[in-house]
């Protein structure tokens, strides 16, 4: 046997094995990795919940409920622990991205949710949860983050007074995995921290955003792809468009399970719980065939900063380590996500591998995009496909939609809408709760 | 003895043998100090056994001179000289995606970590943190004067050129397509949704309360002056607002 330099000391030593047995040999590395135990083996991990309910009972903070009005649904997560996931009244907590960039994405599940008659709110008194700023800059800190969240969540809670009804009416669905994560991190902190309580309610006091003088904690943060989760059945039965001959990869989101892992959902029903069941579940639910694919673990390359000033890790990432491993190892049609960064590094990225040799394409769409298409929405009006670069054109013709009669439709109803009024899915006069343009109840009515 | 130009080690932190570090001891203590103190610190260092899956696990490790597990041994160990160093180029390559965070078997959150460490490289107005941040200027301005981080102006062929021709895949002026998404918060092309005038008055005082400006103004100050302009035409804005209602109610 011959010595080789491998960085791995002068013992090294070529064990010489044959394919297969070099498959058995590692085979204990894919055991591992594919099951959820490599999350749940860690010590020390407790539900904050606890810690918030006796909050509330020691009179520090006031719980925003999911109340049996918001027609809860239960699910268990990581640990098998319980999580309410309300299904009506929802307040929508939009993602910057996903409304700057990808229009259709917010535009569907409001489309989705009108088809199921669910009762929601979409106003304009909300900030994004400046993460994203965070994650790539390092500009923000705990405090700001933990304000922003509070303030949101407050507003979420107040919102419903502007048409007359009370607090509390509404519970926020928030749109951004980022803003999940981020909100579910800061959230523990709060829970954790009297000195960052106290810090950030003398900020909520400026802002008249305190509830009886006290800071108010959202019961559960709840993610729109959790949402899917739960109605996914619910979904399946208004499917229009036959797609079991869709080959779907599933890009789970690293903000969304990642982040405060102890929070998302795990289901026995779905891959034998051994992914993230959102998006899979509903995929699986509309009869899709989900194709698992060996670098499902990986992030989608977003970085924060590197999609906006360092784009060759961005894409280079995107295209060797997603675009391409879903296309030759998994042959998919589509590649699902549910987050806003991930659908627009994987959607936009594909184009310039073109000019590195490197061409690769996949239609990349979020899950309640999918779900809309195939439950009859217009793929231009609602699910705004024009807005992805990526071959979604493609996965159309498979699933016998007639895209190019659809864009004509498209083209002539912006002609139609140049000087008319635009098809809404819901009434513009109550994006408005305070302030400039704020029409009271009575007038509304 | 004369040297060359260096290396980029000897370049920050001084000759490992005969040169004076660049930083006096003091304050790389103080720099240690700030992030060490965030309430943050301990629950995201935890111990390290120097395993690597960390590091196994990371998406820029694949593509930087990085590692998260040097990063939290540096932490770990206290070596103020290493975590310096870190903050001149390392931290910048993370890409926040908390893998490293989810697979550590000591619950440590190496990206976490880094995110203490680019707080306290703006707090220091390290040259990194500007040179890294200058080409994010555009997205800072946008989020602290509107609450959004992206708006569809931004994406446009110059800025985006590599993510090819397929900005839309419908040819119509910018405006016309934003009005024909069916949500009319989103009939906007300055901000990603319509910003409540109150929102963005509220947002101010978060960002002012919680020493964000000061954090922007040390990085960048022209952009630190363009946005407080920006905030006080708001604030102008509100005032007049709240004027015309308190006459309107009289």
């Amino acid at each position: 046997m011959t010595e080789r330099l491998t960085g791995h000391g002068s013992e090294w030593r070529d064990a010489n094995l044959s394919p297969t047995e070099a498959k058995i040999a590692t085979s204990w590395v894919e055991l591992k990795v594919d099951k959820r135990s490599m999350l749940t083996n860690k010590d020390r991990v407790k539900d904050v919940r606890d810690a918030m309910w006796q909050l509330e009972k020691d009179g520090e903070i006031v719980v925003h409920r999911v109340a049996d009005e918001h027609q809860p649904m239960m699910v268990k997560t990581l640990y098998g622990w319980d999580k309410k996931i309300p299904t009506t009244r929802l307040w929508h907590h939009k993602s910057c991205g996903q409304c700057g960039n990808i229009p259709g994405y917010p535009a569907s599940l409001l489309w989705l949710m009108n088809r199921m008659n669910i009762e929601y709110l979409d106003e304009t008194d909300q900030t994004s949860c400046t993460a994203w700023n965070y994650h790539g800059s390092g500009i923000g800190n705990l405090e700001s983050l933990a304000a922003v969240f509070l303030r949101n969540f407050h507003q979420a809670y107040v919102a419903a007074q502007a048409q007359g009804l009370p607090a509390g009416y509404y519970f926020p669905l928030v749109h951004c995995g980022t803003s999940f994560g981020n909100y579910k991190e800061v959230r523990a902190y709060l829970l954790h921290s009297a000195k960052l309580r106290e810090r950030v309610r003398t900020i909520l006091g400026k802002l008249g955003r305190l509830v009886d003088g006290k800071l108010l904690i959202p019961e559960e943060v709840v993610h729109y792809s959790e949402w899917l989760h739960v109605m996914r059945e619910r979904i399946a039965g208004m499917r229009e468009i036959d797609c079991s001959g869709i080959r779907a990869t599933i890009h789970p989101a690293c903000h969304v399970y990642k982040m405060v892992p102890e929070d998302a959902i795990y289901d026995d029903s779905v891959m034998g719980g051994n992914r993230l069941a959102n998006s899979t579940g509903l995929m699986q639910s509309l009869g899709a065939q989900v194709i698992d694919y060996s670098t499902w673990y990986d992030c989608c390359g977003f970085g924060f900063r590197h999609i906006i000033s360092e784009r060759e890790f961005t894409r280079s990432f995107a295209i060797d380590r997603k675009i391409r491993v879903a296309v030759e190892e998994a042959h998919a049609d589509v590649m699902i996500g549910h987050d806003t960064g991930c659908i627009t590094t994987l959607d936009k990225n594909q184009w310039i591998g073109k000019a590195a040799g490197k061409a690769v394409e996949l239609a990349v769409l979020a899950d309640c995009q999918f779900a809309a298409l195939v439950c009859g929405a217009h793929p231009y009006k609602i699910v705004q496909s024009h807005w992805h670069a990526s071959p979604i054109e493609t996965l159309m013709d498979k699933l016998g939609i007639d895209w190019e009669a659809k864009k004509a439709e498209f083209v002539a109803y912006l002609e139609q809408i140049k000087s008319g009024k635009p098809e809404n899915l819901y009434d513009p006069r109550r994006m408005i709760t305070s302030g400039p343009g704020y029409i009271p109840l009575k007038s509304l009515s | 003895m004369s040297h060359g130009p260096g290396t980029r080690v000897q370049k920050h932190i001084g000759d490992p043998v005969g040169g004076e570090p660049p930083l006096p001891r003091a304050k790389l203590e103080e720099i240690f100090a700030d992030i060490q103190s965030d309430l943050r610190f301990d629950h995201e260092l935890n111990g390290c056994l120097n395993c690597g899956i960390c590091t196994a696990t990371c998406p820029a490790a694949h593509y930087y001179d990085f590692s998260p597990r040097e990063i939290v041994q540096l932490l770990w160990t206290e070596n103020l000289e290493g975590i310096y160093d870190a903050m001149q180029e390392k931290i910048w390559a993370c890409a926040q995606c908390y893998t490293c965070a989810a697979r550590c078997p000591f619950g440590n959150s190496p990206g976490g970590l880094i995110m203490l460490m680019r707080e306290t490289a703006i707090k220091h107005q390290m040259k990194s943190a500007k040179d890294v941040l200058r080409p994010f200027s555009r997205v800072m301005l946008k989020l602290i004067s509107t609450g959004n981080q992206l708006s569809p102006d931004m994406i446009n062929k110059e800025h985006f050129a590599d993510w090819g021709p397929n900005i839309s895949k419908v040819e119509a002026p910018l405006k016309l397509l934003r009005k024909a998404i069916p949500m009319p918060t989103l009939n906007t092309t300055a901000t990603a949704w319509e910003v409540n005038l109150k929102t963005s008055i509220e947002l101010y005082t978060i960002w002012e309360m919680t020493g964000v400006l000061k954090q922007l103004e040390g990085i960048d100050e022209n952009l630190f002056d363009v946005i407080t302009d920006i905030m006080d035409e708001k604030r102008e804005d509100w005032k007049d607002f709240l004027a015309d209602q308190e006459e309107s109610n009289d």
